[in-house]
């Protein structure tokens, strides 16, 4: 029982010591909505048949997995036949990417991808460029947006597939889609949208879009970890990479995460009844964060786009920081928010994101993201407003940038 | 802005091995506010790609242990990369020295830039009076304020030598809480908390290099061909690199004839020398260079002490004194295998009074 007397001792640990505890990093993973949590418990023991099963078992599991695709389809401008499920937005984006390149390989060999990409991206790209494929990687500018004409000039003969995502992760730059996906439909070529930080938050409509392809995931939108799904137009020539037992008509083999897409499913229908509400607040908080940081905190500077945002997501720089220590002081006054993308936290290396925006790494190291959702209160923004200017005084007080500075020039 | 009720702050390097996670429990017993850090060096990466490597190397077992040890004592656990620093600094000087013919200690410098130098500005960046360590070695405020630093409680597993290069400021902001005891009480200890790290084997030196430093070296440094001259200067024979051997070494010479041991190399020309008579492997003086003096002043030469060469031999009395403006080393007994690059460290009994590298 060693991990729960890890959980358990953590978390009275914090309350003892009275550390008020203010998650601000929703881009990164959502608590699971409790409404959600109640539903999915109640069907956890008895749904539990092979939703390939043909007995009543295995049709009461299939009943629920339709359910969950038929409403996740209609959400966002799809047949049902045209959502897959999949793990995670990471394994939707591995299946986009190299699943449309193997079975298009006969047009051509060569896919367009944004260098603000999230890493599952990225990296998929690499191995298709290790098995003869070439890539190429468009730039954005200072705000974090791709060109659309950039991509109209990078398309040639055996271009097969552009990929872009539709809000970028840690900057929440959203991307101009309709028009790259009309682009995309005028020369022929397939469009994939990584929608993991937009769904559930602003509209997703893949015909509006423009899209052939489009991730969504359910732990970003308070559903379980476990569930993502990737949108496939009808006539799109993609292969498997998980190869099986023919589930998800054979594009993803694997016995079906029933629950955990009944889960995403309820999480999606929750986000939806929410949105109009939940946007504007979260807009208001964001900003209202964002105004006192810049306000308050000199040598502060806005990442990402002013305007057109996602509605949680606040990423600044601090001069003279580095994002290590501000994390860590951070955390040790409750506040959870991260550099950038989770997936890297680990690494000290700058983020890709802001170095494709211009960054120089010793700005990118420099850089906090915060993302609201929908516990966030007014409170938290208040706590991290008195919190972040004493914090950032300190670090600059001692911070080496800037001794290494002064050194080298 | 620290109030005098709080507890004090102290940032504890947890690297996943037994002796850190019980020193950690050992500050949080005595009632500080314990950080637990993982210090993340670079390591060679196997041939695994640099993107897998790097993902590896994030989630480790050493930092996978070391946070379980953090959640199991409830203190706060971070990561912090030096990885670049430690390739910079630790590697590179490996590198360097081994190219110029030493044998070079990688935990004497890497402690000195990276262990303490980062970790105690780290500390400071995290509001933390102090950082500490699973080392065995003990620091004692004098009356007249200076700090000595004094060998571990256990002899067997004393590690001072390699903390010579720490300079007053250092030790007065360090505390080492495994000073007081024995290996064998820390293990006992380990296994009656159940911390994670209870059955985790000795960590061996270059940690950077896990397929062994002639693996990592043979990677880096072309194959360089010299001769093999015995006592008289006499070629014997031929060496692939000086870099594959080290002063003393018996083993893998590839004569024959032997045994052979290394007695010298000289890396201007490219000339390994060895002998068969082990006593020409002994010398009774070095010449040191980059001395540090642990009480911050230099003591009065000639100075009677007894004197590690290297972390496993026996201290052997000796004269620290000046020759010329050089700062050198004479041995009341002839000593075997004098290494270059190696560090020379100096004791008054059980105190560690400073230190410096063997020049030659």
């Amino acid at each position: 029982m060693i991990i729960g007397n890890h959980m358990v001792k953590k978390t009275t640990k914090k309350a003892k010591n009275s550390v008020r505890r203010v998650y601000m990093d929703y881009a990164a993973a959502t608590p699971v909505d409790p409404k959600v949590a109640k539903k999915v418990n109640a069907a956890l023991t008895g749904v539990f048949a092979n939703s390939m099963s043909f007995h009543s078992y295995g049709q009461a599991a299939r009943a629920v997995l339709e359910e969950s695709r038929a409403i996740l389809a209609q959400m966002i401008g799809a047949q049902s036949r045209e959502v897959f499920f999949t793990s995670s937005a990471t394994e939707s984006n591995n299946l986009a990417i190299k699943g449309v390149a193997s079975a298009n390989k006969h047009k051509g060999n060569h896919i367009i991808i944004s260098s603000i990409e999230h890493a599952c991206i990225m990296e998929s790209a690499k191995w298709l460029e290790s098995q003869g494929f070439t890539v190429t990687r468009l730039g954005v500018d200072s705000f974090g947006q791709v060109n659309p004409q950039d991509v109209a000039n990078a398309i040639n003969q055996s271009t097969v597939m552009v990929s872009v995502m539709h809000a970028n992760n840690e900057i929440g730059t959203i991307q101009p889609i309709e028009e790259i996906g009309k682009i995309c439909r005028e020369k022929n070529v397939l469009f994939h949208t990584d929608a993991a930080q937009t769904f559930g938050k602003i509209p997703v409509n893949v015909k509006k879009m423009n899209v052939d392809l489009l991730t969504a995931s359910s732990q970003k939108i308070y559903g379980p970890k476990g569930a993502a799904l990737l949108y496939v137009r009808e006539g799109v020539k993609i292969d498997p990479v998980i190869h099986g037992g023919g589930q998800e008509s054979g594009l993803r083999a694997g016995t079906s995460n029933v629950l955990a897409i009944y889960g995403f499913a309820l999480a999606a229908l929750e986000a939806r009844r929410n949105m109009a509400r939940e946007t504007p607040r979260l807009k208001k908080m964001r900003d209202r964060l964002q105004a006192g940081i810049l306000k308050s905190i000199e040598g502060s500077h806005l990442n990402g786009h002013p305007q057109k945002r996602v509605p949680n997501i606040l990423n600044v720089w601090f001069e003279f920081i580095e994002g290590e220590s501000l994390i860590i002081q951070l955390d040790l006054r409750g506040i959870a928010a991260s550099t950038g993308s989770a997936c890297s936290s680990a690494k000290l290396a700058p983020s890709h994101v802001l170095i494709a925006a211009g960054m120089k790494p010793q700005e990118a190291h420099g850089s906090l993201r915060l993302s609201l959702g929908r516990f966030s209160k007014d409170s938290d923004v208040d706590y991290v407003l008195k919190a972040l200017p004493a914090i950032i005084q300190r670090l600059r007080e001692i911070s080496p940038f800037k001794k290494s500075e002064e050194t080298n020039s | 802005m620290e109030k005098t009720d709080e507890k004090i702050r102290v940032l504890c390097a947890i690297s996943g091995g037994v002796d850190s996670a019980v020193a950690a429990f050992l500050l949080k017993k005595a009632g500080f506010d314990v950080i637990g850090v993982f210090m993340k060096f670079w390591v060679d990466d196997l041939g695994a790609g640099e993107a897998q490597s790097a993902n590896l190397d994030c989630m480790c077992d050493a930092r996978r242990r070391a946070e379980l040890t953090a959640g199991k004592l409830g203190i706060p656990f971070h990561v912090l990369d030096f990885s670049d620093e430690f390739k910079k600094k630790v590697v590179g000087d490996f590198l360097k020295g081994t190219q110029n013919g030493l044998t070079p200690n990688p935990c004497v410098v890497c402690n000195k830039a990276i262990k303490f130098g980062r970790l105690l500005k780290k500390a400071k960046e995290l509001g933390a009076a102090r950082a500490a360590t699973g080392h065995y070695a003990r620091i004692k405020l004098r009356k007249d304020g200076i700090f000595e630093l004094l060998k571990g409680k256990d002899k067997e597993k004393d590690q001072s030598y390699y903390l010579w290069q720490l300079t007053q400021k250092e030790l007065s902001k360090i505390i080492f809480p495994l000073g007081e005891f024995t290996k064998a009480e820390v293990r006992a200890a380990a296994q009656e908390l159940a911390l994670p790290s209870r059955d985790t084997p000795e960590s061996q030196e270059a940690c950077f290099a896990p397929a062994g430093t002639d693996v990592f070296l043979s990677k880096r440094l072309a194959a360089r061909p010299g001769d093999i001259v015995d006592s008289f200067g006499k070629k014997i024979g031929t060496h692939d690199g000086l870099w594959h051997y080290t002063i003393g070494q018996r083993k893998g010479i590839k004569l024959s004839g032997g045994p052979y041991y290394v007695v010298s190399k000289n890396a201007k020309a490219n000339v390994l020398a060895v002998s068969k008579r082990k006593s020409d492997l002994s010398g009774k003086t070095a010449i040191l260079g980059g001395l540090n003096w642990t009480a911050g002043i230099c003591p009065k030469l000639p100075l009677s002490v007894k004197v590690k060469i290297r972390s496993r031999s026996k201290a052997a009395a000796g004269l620290i004194k000046k020759k010329k403006g050089l700062v050198c080393l004479e041995f009341a007994r002839p000593q075997p295998a004098i290494t270059p690059g190696q560090s020379a460290v100096f004791y008054q009994g059980s105190r560690l009074i400073g230190g410096g590298f063997i020049a030659r």
